[in-house]
């Protein structure tokens, strides 16, 4: 496979994951605003998952969704996010199957159609969140069904888990500030509660763990299960597994490459829960972006070193 | 009698081939069976029909992007959904017509590049290949494989008031529009269904095969690593590039993905270099390899020229086609074919007048407001000067920078397109229309796809079919 494809591939994969993680977040902030505009405020959402150059402020939720989702000089709003996806998607399409470039190509129509903005400020802003979702879940869904396993699936896949993993990590990271500046229990307990919802782990945290949050199972629910499919622990394995084939395929060199991995990946499962509480779940998050990051720029370097 | 009134107001133009109507205000039997459909079939679904077809156009991507202040503006090539009919019998001499045109401007070519015997012979003034710009001596003696110059063309053909074809221009770099010839299809297929079996319209959808067998047997190589080179996504014609490679399965590549080794060129993959054997290029000459040509060009590979003259790399279209479809060439192609083939021209040529021939460019000046006049370098309707609509003041104009230059300009009569029914605003209106079949030259002869591109001058009255000039297309029915 071409350099130029895989990459694209990746990054067409890693935009798809972030603005589904980015409208995820929206839309559980917007429920949890209108319980407790003073914990769940709009600001922390802009200040982290907008660009990072933003002056931008507001706390109004329309205002803040709309900027989030629609505002052109936004760099990471979703508009932009999907526009970029659907280029990567454009110049790979002979690589992917039909059906995933007219899900992303009818996904950017969508959300460029001139009444949509208009319909957030008039209609239930959930509904068009959920709407948008949709569409990632369908991109989803039809690589499942219709991409064929090999090179091209295992570097989209790459390039969803790695995203994933710095998602998560960012939502931690944020809720984690959140959490020192609680006063009581009961607001940390809300923090906690709500970083379920973020990472999509309520459900599964409720129906394991019935309706008492406490915040060891929280962190291996997200951190370190094996079974949830939003969890480190879990994206890591996937990432490792892909990045075997790819390089068992002859289509990566190992570089290191799965010796970070494996390192990573263990070192979260043989850490307890102790252990991170030990060394501050912070730093422990920090460690992960740290490796992440270095396996990020990994695969990076083997496809921008000139070939000679 | 009609359920509707599509055809009530369908004014022909006057002195001009209808593709629908005869003179005597009667349909033409190719027309019969579709027009049977029409009549009952209200405006109101043919205006649905019409917005479906833009939003299928939208939703497959069959657009082009238009940036204004850093947002992009998805287009798409206007299409109006009236098909155009053409005969079995039509069909036939146009096949013929373009396969022995094709045949003695492919032979033109290796002459040119080669001993120039045409020019010896006195048939084409060598002063005339010599300055044009798209004589590449760059080419001089290369031998290219098979000695096929020109494999894909797109030649475009005129219907003039006495129902003859005839050739406007060749088009022998890097055509395009096959793409939509495809896409209307298909397109036509949702709009009309059942409709296209009952007419027996000749399918087109083999395009993509033939185009790839005609690539892999230009190579040695049982099994070539052929590819398609486009200039990036930022072309208008990128979608083109994306719906062929795709249609083929042959790795899309910009001249950033390729490289040149030891004379061999290679595309850089995840596991290494691999060698690439064919290359459809649809990036122009001048843009093909910087050590050679335009130094500045990041669209190309340096070095390709060279291992393409080493026969390592096949390029199609070969580098220098250009010299065949100047427009000062096209006036002797009728003379290339009698001299070649010892054949009169099957398709005619538009009478051309050389404005470098003060006989000729007196009598242009005369009849300037007959004329159109053209530089013989340009393409997509720039540069152009209609006699008939331009302001004394653009016509003294212009005559002032052709007297400057006057070898970079012909003139032609201002031609009858034929017109063909569109709907415009629930009606049937005739509007005028060229043809552009897609023929594919190989080891094997000459193929061209029963159909093609038929663009349209959607504005009232106009000439230009050009889709840069708000031109749009149609689909092109070829019946069995």
């Amino acid at each position: 496979m071409l350099s130029r494809v895989a990459n694209n591939l990746i990054w067409m994969n890693r935009y798809m994951a972030r603005g589904n993680g980015i409208l995820a977040l929206l839309k559980v902030n917007f429920y949890a605003n209108q319980d407790s505009p003073e914990l769940f405020s709009w600001t922390p959402v802009i200040k982290n998952f907008a660009s990072s150059e933003t002056e931008f402020h507001t706390e109004d939720t329309i205002e803040c969704i709309d900027y989030m989702i629609f505002e052109t000089s936004n760099d990471n709003s979703i508009i932009n996010i999907v526009t970029r996806a659907r280029e990567n998607a454009r110049s790979v399409q002979e690589h992917i199957s039909r059906e995933s470039w007219l899900c992303i190509n009818n996904y950017y129509l969508f959300l460029t159609n001139n009444n949509l903005r208009q319909r957030l400020k008039e209609e239930d802003p959930i509904r068009l969140l959920e709407e948008l979702l949709g569409h990632h879940l369908m991109f989803y869904g039809t690589n499942d069904i219709m991409q064929e396993r090999g090179p091209a699936y295992y570097f989209m896949n790459v390039g969803r888990y790695l995203e994933r993993v710095i998602l998560i990590s960012d939502f931690t990271t944020l809720k984690l500030k959140e959490i020192s500046e609680a006063t009581d229990d009961l607001e940390k307990g809300l923090y906690w509660r709500n970083l379920l919802l973020v990472v999509g782990g309520y459900q599964k945290y409720l129906k394991t763990y019935k309706s008492s949050f406490n915040e060891d199972q929280i962190i291996d629910l997200i951190f370190r299960d094996k079974l949830f499919p939003r969890s480190v622990y879990y994206c890591i394995n996937k990432l490792n597994r892909h990045i075997t084939e790819l390089i068992e395929e002859g289509e990566l060199g190992n570089n290191n490459l799965q010796f970070l991995l494996g390192k990573l990946e263990s070192s979260i499962k043989y850490t307890t829960i102790e252990n991170i509480k030990d060394q501050g779940l912070q730093n422990f998050v920090d460690g992960i972006k740290q490796d992440i990051g270095d396996i990020s720029e990994n695969i990076n370097s083997v496809y921008y070193t000139p070939i000679n | 009698m009609n359920k509707n009134n599509l055809f009530s107001s369908y004014d022909k133009l006057p002195n001009t081939w209808d593709e629908m109507y005869n003179d005597n205000a009667e349909f033409r039997v190719q027309y019969e069976q579709f027009v049977e459909y029409l009549k009952n079939t209200s405006p109101e679904k043919l205006s649905t029909k019409e917005e479906l077809a833009k939003q299928l156009f939208m939703s497959q991507g069959v657009t082009f992007t238009v940036y204004n202040n850093n947002e992009g503006i998805e287009k798409i090539f206007p299409f109006d959904i009236v098909p155009r009919i053409i005969t079995a019998e039509e069909w036939d001499k146009i096949e013929r017509g373009i396969k022995q045109r094709l045949k003695a401007l492919n032979l033109f070519i290796k002459d040119i590049y080669h001993e120039q015997f045409i020019i010896k012979d006195g048939i084409i003034p060598g002063e005339l290949i010599f300055s044009c710009p798209y004589f590449l001596r760059e080419m001089k003696g290369v031998n290219v494989p098979h000695d096929i110059y020109v494999h894909i063309s797109g030649v475009d053909l005129i219907r003039n008031e006495d129902g003859e074809f005839y050739v406007l221009e060749d088009n022998l770099r890097t055509p395009s529009g096959v793409s939509y010839m495809l896409e209307n299809r298909e397109i036509s297929k949702r709009l009309f269904p059942g409709i296209l079996p009952k007419n027996g319209v000749r399918s087109v959808s083999n395009y993509p095969n033939f185009l790839y067998r005609k690539l892999k047997d230009l190579s040695p190589i049982v099994n070539p690593n052929v590819v398609l080179l486009t200039p990036g996504i930022y072309n208008s014609a990128y979608y083109e590039h994306t719906t062929l490679a795709r249609l083929m399965g042959i790795e899309l590549v910009e001249g950033n993905d390729l490289v040149v080794k030891d004379h061999f060129v290679y595309m850089k993959t995840t596991n290494g270099l691999k060698q690439v054997d064919v290359i459809y290029r649809r990036v122009d000459d001048d843009y093909l390899d910087p050590l050679e040509f335009k130094a500045e060009s990041i669209l190309g590979v340096a070095g390709i020229m060279a291992a393409y003259r080493k026969g390592n790399v096949i390029i199609v279209n070969a580098p220098g086609t250009g010299i065949a479809d100047d427009k000062a060439i096209y006036i002797y192609v009728p003379d290339m074919i009698r001299y070649y083939l010892g054949e009169e021209p099957i398709l005619k040529n538009i009478k051309t007048y050389q404005l470098s021939k003060p006989v000729e460019l007196e009598y242009v000046t005369q009849h300037i407001r007959e004329m159109v006049i053209k530089k013989t370098d340009g393409s997509g309707g720039y540069g152009m000067l209609m006699g008939h609509e331009a302001s004394d003041e653009e016509i003294k104009d212009y005559l002032d920078t052709v007297k400057k230059k006057p070898d970079g300009f012909i003139a032609q009569p201002i031609l009858k397109l034929s017109t063909a029914p569109c709907f415009i605003d629930g009606k049937l209106s005739p509007r005028c229309i060229d043809l552009r079949p897609f023929a594919l030259s190989g080891v094997d002869g000459v193929d061209i796809c029963p159909g093609g591109l038929t663009r349209v001058a959607l504005k009232k009255g106009s000439l230009v079919v050009n889709s840069s000039q708000g031109g749009g297309s149609k689909d092109t029915w070829v019946l069995k």
